[in-house]
């Protein structure tokens, strides 16, 4: 059993030095769709930390009727808002400190100011923050709706805008890490292609004397995932090591807004992924190719 | 103990390559199949080692439908069978001893089963010098022994060859006949040959199978010991003039069968 399996190894370190050229320009191309995919899984998991930061920050303002003034009226507002789905977090500001909080903002009118504290134009307010960004719309509508509330506030169309911008380049960078991905998989499977080309006898002799599809498959399954895991080294150190100068550089901060993601354990966890990634990309590459080969030719 | 039945083979391509053949080869048998190119000769042996699945009709060996077993079952059933072919299939970078030798690693023999069978073979080939030499050091002839020892170094039961002696000149095609005999004789693999080569058939008569546009139209228990062969009669004319006077015969037996 374990001198088949350390055939296996060795024969498919053999077929990756036997054709080396071959396997180097797979694993070349394999590092090139990989970095990309490596990059843009940095970018997109920034992107998501980013953007679940802003969607949080962003808060409604629910502006409570003028003639509600019961304490348990207003906790009960506060109950209400609460349920709504996507609620995270209801924040209770009284018309006298959204006054004082707007006295306080112009202290040179500030005697003039003072005088109108009777005559308060301001509402009793909740803040409204939200688990997700999306889901502001929804929540603004369904506070509208409720008896007690005059109005909802928010940030106006440019948040809508943003949120929308954010989504749409997450779900982006989704769609080519996945795409890049199958074509590195593509990429090894016409490697494997080939070799099986090469190895037309080896394989011609395997199946005439009864040797198990398995057996068969197991050499290039392993070279495959040589040349995935050849492929990736590149990728992974360079990645860590250009995300770890940015990082410095920028203190941490890019535009002086954005906040990246801290390296540890974010990169150990990246370059884990990339591995995986690549493994599977192997594996999958050869096995396609050769379960072609098995199925065409009994 | 092989058995086909009403077999007939027609490709994807719509090509007729076998009608109705039946056909029974007992166990130890040594059985020539000829005819010219193209008259079904491989798909014949295609459909007996479960590469090809008849269009209709059984093939059976050992009892097995072969044309029903399933993908995973066919390394399993091959391993009843050696094969031989023309081009001898070695593989350039290993020596005459671990070409053998690989056969019997891939179906997972032990170790010293195969050193002691590698040594066998190559005595029953004669080959026992050649042990450490490579493909490329030795004569066609000699490399098609090393292909022969191959195909028989896990014991199958039957040993398939298909134009085993058509990149060889007739010396050393006389040469592999007799180890084909000896192989018949003292291991008792039943022996299948297909060649379009007159001269072997009639140097050693066997039972002779004649296919012509995928009819069998003779099938010859003496082989051409007893025909009188013009001497200087091209194989395919022969094949062609033979067929021409049994195949209309054939065919009415077939629909008579039918
Ligand atoms: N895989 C295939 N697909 C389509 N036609 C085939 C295939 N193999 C053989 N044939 C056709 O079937 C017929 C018989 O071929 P074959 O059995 O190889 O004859 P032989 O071995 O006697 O030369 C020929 O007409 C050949 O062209
Ligand atoms: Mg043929």
């Amino acid at each position: 059993m374990f001198r088949r399996f350390f055939r296996h190894i060795k024969e498919g370190f053999i077929g990756v030095g036997r054709h080396f050229g071959m396997a180097f320009s797979s694993s070349a191309s394999v590092t090139i769709a990989l970095f990309l995919v490596g990059l843009f899984l940095v970018l997109t998991y920034n992107l998501n930390v980013i953007a679940k930061d802003i969607e949080q920050s962003i808060s409604l303002s629910a502006l409570v009727d003028y003639d509600i003034t019961s304490q348990t009226t207003i906790d009960n507002l506060k109950k209400e808002i609460l349920n709504i789905e996507g609620v995270k977090e209801v924040d209770f500001r009284s018309k006298d400190d959204e006054f004082t909080f707007y006295v306080e903002l112009y202290p040179d009118v500030k005697e003039f100011n003072e005088y109108y504290r009777d005559r308060n134009p301001f509402h009793d307010a909740f803040l409204v923050s939200v688990d997700d960004g999306t889901l502001l719309q929804d929540v603004k509508l369904k506070i509208e709706k409720i008896n007690g509330i005059d109005s909802v506030h928010d940030g106006g169309s440019n948040t809508y805008l943003l949120i929308n911008v954010l989504q749409k380049v997450r779900i982006f960078g989704g769609i080519l890490v996945l795409a890049l991905t199958v074509l590195a998989i593509y990429l090894i499977y016409n490697t494997i292609s080939i070799t099986i080309v090469a190895r037309d006898t080896e394989i011609w002799i395997m199946k005439n004397v009864g040797a198990k599809n398995g057996y068969i498959r197991a050499p290039f399954l392993v070279e495959g995932i040589i040349i995935g895991i050849l492929g990736s080294i590149i990728p992974i150190a360079a990645i860590i090591a250009i995300y770890l100068y940015t990082y410095k550089i920028s203190s941490g901060t890019l535009l002086g807004v954005f906040t990246l993601v801290e390296p540890t354990p974010f990169l150990v966890y990246l370059g884990l992924a990339l591995l995986g990634i690549s493994i599977v990309v192997g594996f999958l590459g050869s096995y396609l190719s050769v379960s072609k080969l098995l199925r065409n030719k009994r | 103990m092989i058995k086909f039945k009403k077999v007939s083979k027609t490709y994807k391509n719509g090509t007729h390559a076998l009608y109705n053949i039946n056909l029974n080869i007992e166990q130890g048998e040594f059985v020539y199949i000829i005819g010219k190119t193209g008259s079904g000769k491989s798909t014949l042996i295609k459909l007996l080692d479960g590469e090809e699945i008849p269009s209709s009709g059984t093939v059976s060996v050992f009892g097995t439908n072969v044309g029903k077993l399933k993908n995973r079952q066919v390394p399993l059933y091959r391993r009843n069978i050696g094969v031989v072919f023309q081009d001898y299939r070695l593989l350039p970078k290993k020596t005459v001893f671990e070409n053998i030798a690989y056969a019997m690693e891939v179906v997972d023999k032990p170790k010293n089963e195969i050193r002691a069978r590698v040594k066998e073979v190559l005595k029953l080939v004669g080959l026992t010098d050649k042990a450490q030499t490579f493909p490329k050091q030795i004569s066609g002839g000699q490399q098609q022994r090393v292909a022969i020892a191959r195909a028989i170094a896990n014991k199958p039961k039957i040993l398939i060859a298909d134009e085993p002696t058509g990149n060889l000149d007739p010396e050393m095609s006389n040469e592999i006949i007799s180890l084909f005999e000896r192989i018949n004789k003292e291991e008792g693999t039943t022996v299948l040959i297909v060649t379009h080569d007159l001269q072997t058939v009639k140097n050693f008569p066997k039972r002779t199978i004649q296919i012509d546009s995928g009819h069998i139209v003779r099938d010859l228990p003496n082989g051409l010991k007893d025909e009188i062969i013009p001497s200087n009669i091209e194989a395919d004319d022969y094949f062609d003039t033979t067929a021409k006077l049994y195949l209309a015969n054939a065919i009415k037996e077939d629909n008579k069968n039918v």
